[in-house]
């Protein structure tokens, strides 16, 4: 998917916080939310959204090693944190090509309980709905996305 | 939060309520033992389960399908799911996917119970 969506001005001289790169295992989110966790708290963002962006970084990591990296312990998911005087970014990238946005059905709790949709599929809704901008590209085979939370708007992802 | 954490789904009655007291992580691999502890609180004709969130550590979209997958059950027995002990990023969490309109969400133990117990 080329498709990128941006709420939120780039700062052109990101500072690097934190960069690593993760075996593709069920599970292997929880590094990725705790080694982000680390890089970010010196910045004082709010709880609330720390947590919000602990969670998509979560979901975003999860989605990137078993859709991208298919589990693949050879092909590995690479986490780079960085950023600007007012925001926060964290690039997650893998070896696939990403979802095309018309594949992906909007999660409805009551779809899913009347059986009309599966009882999963939050991850994407979630990561869209905790962060201020989700940015995705694909280029070389390999697939980004980026997560961006402002660290002067307390109430964005409310 | 580590991805050490024994995960747990202890169940006790409380005043005829069966109450689900989640210590650790809901993820996919939790399936299993949430099943089964829904399965003990549900028996003996109750109407509602009550799930205890004050010990939760980590909840994944993975585990937010698997509250799904109880709600369609507790439906289908006529039975009604209430919750208490949830995290403001949790309640948040909730309020996104709309599960908060399907599970009843209180603020202690007791107020869940006696919602569970007028029906």
């Amino acid at each position: 998917m080329e498709a990128s969506t941006t709420r939120g001005a780039a700062n052109p001289d990101p500072r690097r916080l934190a960069g690593f790169t993760l075996r593709a295992e069920v599970g292997g989110e929880r590094a990725a939310i705790e080694r982000v966790r680390d890089a970010v708290t010196p910045l004082g963002l709010p709880s609330r959204r720390l947590e919000a962006l602990q969670t998509a970084v979560g979901e975003a990591t999860m989605n990137a090693m078993e859709h991208g990296s298919g589990y693949d312990p050879d092909k590995p998911v690479e986490v780079l944190v960085t950023a600007t005087e007012t925001a926060v970014s964290v690039a997650i990238t893998d070896h696939g090509t990403g979802v095309d946005d018309r594949d992906v059905e909007l999660p409805d709790i009551d779809a899913k309980l009347r059986g009309d949709q599966s009882p999963r599929g939050w991850g994407l809704f979630l990561v869209r709905s905790l962060v201020d901008d989700l940015e995705e590209t694909t280029e070389g085979g390999r697939h980004t996305v980026t997560l961006t939370m402002r660290l002067e708007a307390e109430e964005a992802a409310s | 939060m580590t991805d050490t954490t024994a995960t747990t789904f202890d169940v006790r009655d409380v005043e005829d309520v069966g109450v689900i007291d989640i210590t650790g992580d809901i993820t996919p691999a939790s399936d299993d033992a949430l099943t089964t502890a829904y399965g003990k609180a549900s028996q003996d004709g109750a109407r509602a389960v009550v799930l205890n969130f004050t010990g939760l550590d980590y909840m994944n979209s993975g585990g937010i399908g698997l509250l799904v997958q109880l709600l369609v059950r507790a439906n289908r027995s006529k039975h009604s799911l209430k919750a208490f002990g949830l995290t403001d990023h949790y309640r948040q969490i909730f309020e996104l996917t709309r599960l908060d309109e399907a599970i009843g969400i209180h603020e202690d133990e007791a107020a869940a119970v006696s919602a569970a117990n007028a029906g």
